[in-house]
């Protein structure tokens, strides 16, 4: 969005500011939790979500609620907002302005509820009612708590709303209903109806959780802006240590329903006190390092909430836990240690023993990075495992119920190739509908009659069309994926689930059974729990028992769908050094889709980044994300947050206009040319290039030897292609944002 | 939209055909009324028989194909949907047992459908509370119990009432009482004619769309939209009648539109225990009767019903869900 979209304070139109502000004192905080206890009875008995939380928020001001699931920070948000079921025994103090919201009547709850504080939610598709317009339900929020306010003045502020969270032609889209526009754009309507009353306090539950990495850098901006429109302060609750970075001013980490720390976002982030903010902070891989160190694992999982512990309820995971953090739970002190940091509190009875120079790797015992026997070999000595040439998925679109015509053509994927080597990790990135799975699915379903050649450890799709070729591929190839509750059959036993491809080779009984013991064995499981079902383990231990089964029939190359996406932080940096140390000793191959792009630096050796069924930049991955060269990865990796404070607030970022296109209304020439930020600052006669031609895939050369390269083969290359004609052009201004320190 | 419903309707009317002209020829190659004139005191001679039905367009020699072909073009030529063994024509007949069974639903469905869509929003807006647990539970005993078994225990319970009174209030089958005439005492007649059977069918209809209104409406009652609604400073009584209660009655409109068409088509219990003979105990009749031409003009007419019931429910979903778009 333009800058000039958002208009000052002294050109606002009457309705704006038909909300009278309250006379707030700058001192005073707007909202004040004391001692918030949320109990909720189950079959299972008193589940205790909440446990004391404290926490001031003052008038514009940003404060970060950061916690896995299960932490107690949604039901705190619920709580602040009335909006808990009424079986919910909440106990405490919440005051907005100083007037006291708990024990509030439903009705009384209402007069705050849009007005005073104002809340966003997760998923923008279920969180606007399908059947009204995005008009409409804007205009309600208006009209609940201006009764008296005209309709024209309604539409012009509805238009005026749209017009802050960057929709274009907002006038016309007054009358469109949710299902016609994308979850980004439903996201900017969820903020547009919350900001609608210039609320205080904006309540932003996982805001931008369900959408793409670009689009959520839009919707963050969208954010930001809306936020510095209204003055209003913002309680941020999420999971992800990167997204508040860059936009909280303090930060309150809670595990198991209890704050653990609290402080100023360079507090937590640079002196953390607390073990499991530290865990938590070294488990995440990012995306801005290029050095490559193990991901702190932390340990076994979160406790019950059924029991109110005795101790501290994180003891049980911390490496430096001891007797005296048993004798009861901690308190949340300030910290003493540091002098001048003042309200920096921490929940950990060593708080004052740790120092700025802590090493987090050593204290969780974090794996060496492992070595693979490939990694010294040259790649281009070492044999393929997979290698696809112009692949292509085209599916026609068609129209007509009884006798079907073609319309179009979705190109799903368009012309793809690339090989995978011995003992690498090749990764795909991209948003969703760039083509990853479809690319996924061709190579997994390995069918003659598809466009393209796909070869796997030497056999062709081309001559696979009996059964024993395709067995014989499935041997090598084995997947891994995303969901790992739904990819286990929960009637089986983990012993049936790891058999079952191994009898599906004809193994013998005894062999089977030495197997499974090994593999449990390799992927971090006691042996004996064989006999167990999938539910009676976590999210992160029926990964590995997915990546068991991948590996049971010692496949060459391991497609991983996503593998650690529907984990939780603190296991998901196991699961990683898991994937990482099996490729190193067993030699494997990796095929890895995934969106977040720190897991994808971290662990893979090459990259390739699609878009729109097409790949626009492949290369070495240190190169493709040190050095982007083509603008949606620049674009790609800027839309990426970084957990690191001052990184975040100061660096540049390039924000893309716009959704994906859908596939079919691909330009001719270049895929991205709609969304560049590069093409809309070019001049007309360049532009012509973009919009007629396809770019092919360029190398990347360089010149090292100055003056001799006249005579030699002069240019080395480098490992890196990419699919534009202009990557040194200007970027343009519009899509660039930098937010001003104290911003 | 029209075009989208002229092709439905068109689709509807190729499948129309197809089965009325099935159950013809499954009719004329089944159903046998010479048998039962044989049945007559005196007897007459199969000759007779013949010749009888020969006039009345039911020649029994003509092969099943050659009287499909002549019953199909008396249609199309005249609409002359043919007679009855006994003299009878259809297509007068049938006109005036339409009207019965109109008059015998019309009211009670209206009826049903109201009263089964406010209490499953009553109920579900007070989930699992005394008055939610007796409405639901009703409900249910009414889905197991067969209709006309409670049709009969509504009249033994207006029976009941007539001999309490020691007067006629209530009349337990028929349509009027024969030679009343004229303003007050025929309207007193009507209402006391149509008080039974439609008091009888409503209770046991409403069942039916009170489950389904208040599961639908539980389905929404927590869905995200409500508790954004709730967030802009709803309450929640609010939020679920404005937001939830539109969404969940997608579903319910859909069976609505499909059930209105039924009013005319009548229902074979109903109208055998109140006596009212109207088109659903005449399609069975004319089974018993062997009666080719009318059994196949309920089975056109009851597919007719069913087109439009369908084409009925496509529309109401367009107008009340705005996803759904016509192409």
């Amino acid at each position: 969005m333009s800058a000039d979209a958002f208009r000052t304070k002294a050109s606002r139109s009457t309705a704006e500011l038909l909300h009278v502000a309250a006379p707030f004192s700058k001192d005073a905080p707007v909202l004040s939790v004391r001692d918030l206890n949320v109990r909720f009875n189950s079959e299972n008995g008193v589940v205790h979500a909440v446990r004391g939380v404290d926490f001031d928020l003052m008038p514009g001001k940003t404060l970060g609620i950061v916690g896995e699931s299960g932490s107690g920070k949604s039901v705190t948000s619920l709580a602040v907002m009335g909006l808990l079921p009424t079986t919910a025994d909440i106990t405490g103090s919440i005051r907005f302005n100083g007037k006291e919201l708990l024990g509030l009547s439903d009705k009384a709850m209402c007069h705050h509820r849009g007005n005073d504080i104002a809340m966003i939610f997760q998923d923008p598709l279920s969180s606007l009612t399908p059947v009204f317009t995005i008009g409409a339900q804007i205009i309600e929020a208006l009209t609940v708590h201006n009764p008296g306010m005209s309709k024209k003045a309604k539409e012009a502020r509805a238009v005026e709303l749209l017009r802050v969270v960057g929709i274009p032609s907002p006038k016309e889209r007054l009358k469109a209903f949710p299902h016609e526009f994308s979850g980004g754009m439903r996201q900017r309507v969820m903020i547009a109806i919350a900001i609608a009353n210039n609320p205080r306090v904006l309540v932003a539950d996982e805001p931008t959780t369900a959408l793409d990495a670009t689009i959520q850098a839009q919707v963050l901006e969208v954010l930001h802006n809306a936020q510095a429109e209204t003055g209003a302060a913002v309680v941020m609750i999420t999971h992800d240590l990167g997204v508040v970075a860059g936009m909280a001013d303090d930060i309150m980490v809670m595990y198991a329903g209890r704050p653990v720390e609290a402080g100023t976002a360079e507090d937590i982030y640079y002196a953390p006190r607390m073990p499991y903010t530290m865990g938590l902070l070294g488990a995440v891989p990012r995306v801005d390092v290029a050095e490559k160190s193990s991901l702190v694992p932390i340990e076994g999982m979160p406790p019950s909430l059924l029991r109110i512990p005795t101790g501290c309820s994180f003891a049980p995971r911390c490496p430096l836990a001891s007797e005296e953090c048993l004798a009861g739970e901690p308190e949340l002190l300030e910290v003493s240690a540091v002098p001048g940091s003042g309200g920096h509190k921490a929940a950990c009875v060593k708080a004052d023993s740790f120092d700025d120079d802590i090493d987090v790797r050593a204290l969780f015992s974090a794996p060496p990075v492992p070595v693979s026997e490939f990694d010294g070999v040259p790649r281009a000595e070492r044999s393929k495992v997979l290698e696809l040439r112009n692949v292509r998925k085209h599916f026609p679109l068609l129209k007509g119920s009884l006798i079907k015509r073609q319309v179009g053509t979705v190109k799903a994927v368009d012309g793809v190739s690339f090989d995978i080597r011995e003992g690498e990790c090749f990764s795909i990135v991209g948003e969703s509908g760039s083509g990853k799975t479809t690319t996924l699915l061709e190579i997994m379903e390995f069918q003659p009659a598809h466009d393209g050649e796909i070869t796997i450890a030497g056999i062709s799709n081309k001559s696979a069309g009996d059964a024993k070729a395709r067995n014989a591929m499935r041997k090598k190839l084995q997947m891994v994926f995303q969901d790992p509750t739904g990819a286990l059959d929960p009637r089986f036993t983990v012993f049936e689930v790891l058999a079952e491809p191994l009898e599906n080779l004809g193994t013998g009984k005894a062999q089977i059974r030495r197997r499974i013991l090994e593999l449990m064995k390799l992927v971090g499981l006691q042996p004996d729990h064989v006999n167990r079902f999938p539910n009676q383990f976590s999210g992160g231990q029926r990964q590995r028992i997915g990546i068991a089964r991948a590996l049971a029939v010692n496949p060459r190359l391991v497609v991983l769908d996503e593998p650690v996406s529907a984990l939780d932080v603190s296991v998901q940096a196991g699961v990683i050094n898991l994937l990482d140390q099996l490729r190193a000793e067993l030699g494997l191959s990796y095929l890895l889709v995934a969106h977040d792009l720190s897991v994808v630096r971290h662990i893979s050796n090459r990259v390739a980044v699609m878009y729109l069924g097409k790949i626009v930049e492949i290369g070495d991955v240190q190169r493709v994300f040190g050095h982007p060269r083509h603008p949606y990865t620049r674009a790609l990796l800027s839309a990426i947050p970084v957990p690191d404070p001052k990184v975040e607030r100061s660096r540049e970022r390039i924000i893309l206009h716009g959704d994906l296109p859908t596939p079919l209304d691909a330009p001719k020439g270049c895929n991205f040319a709609g969304r560049c930020p590069v093409f809309a600052a070019l001049p007309a006669a360049k532009q012509e290039k973009c919009l007629t031609l396809e770019p092919p895939l360029f190398p990347v050369v360089h010149h090292e030897r100055g003056a001799k390269s006249e005579t030699e083969a002069d240019l080395e290359s480098v490992d890196q292609q990419f699919a534009c004609f202009f990557p040194d052009g200007q970027l343009d201004a519009d899509m660039l944002v930098v937010h001003e320190a104290g911003d | 939209m029209l075009k989208y419903l002229l092709k439905r309707s068109g689709i509807y009317a190729v499948m129309i055909f197809l089965t009325t002209s099935a159950g013809y020829l499954l009719a004329v190659s089944t159903l046998q009324p010479a048998l039962l004139e044989q049945e007559r005191i005196p007897r007459p001679t199969p000759e007779q028989v013949t010749s009888s039905f020969r006039l009345l367009g039911l020649d029994p020699t003509k092969s099943p194909w050659e009287r499909y072909v002549d019953w199909l073009l008396a249609i199309v030529t005249r609409w002359d949907w043919g007679r009855s063994p006994n003299g009878a024509y259809i297509n007068s007949e049938f006109g005036d047992r339409v009207w019965i069974s109109t008059r015998l639903f019309l009211a009670s469905i209206i009826l049903t459908l109201i009263i089964g869509v406010a209490l499953g929003v009553y109920s579900a807006a007070r989930q699992y509370s005394l008055q939610d647990r007796a409405i639901t539970s009703y409900s249910y005993l009414v889905y197991i119990v067969p209709a006309p078994i409670a049709y009969f225990l509504v009249q033994l319970g207006a029976i009941n009432i007539n001999e309490t009174v020691g007067e006629r209030i209530f009349f337990v089958t028929g349509i009027s009482t024969p030679g009343i005439e004229g303003g007050w005492a025929q309207f007193v007649d009507l209402l006391a004619h149509y008080a039974v059977p439609t008091f009888a069918i409503t209770v046991v209809g409403w069942g039916t769309y009170q489950i389904a209104q208040r599961q639908y409406l539980l389905d929404n009652v927590n869905a995200d939209f409500v508790r954004t609604a709730r967030a802009k400073g709803l309450t929640r009584n609010q939020a679920i009648a404005r937001h939830a209660l539109r969404v969940s009655f997608i579903p319910v409109a859909q069976s609505i539109a499909f059930t209105i068409p039924a009013i005319f088509a009548g229902g074979f219990f109903a109208e055998k225990i109140f006596a009212w003979h109207g088109v659903g105990s005449w399609s069975i009749d004319a089974i018993a009767l062997q009666d080719v031409n009318a059994a196949t003009a309920t089975l056109a007419y009851g597919s007719m019903i069913f087109a439009l019931g369908a084409i009925l429910a496509d529309f109401a979903t367009t107008l009340v869900d705005p996803r759904v778009r016509v192409q």
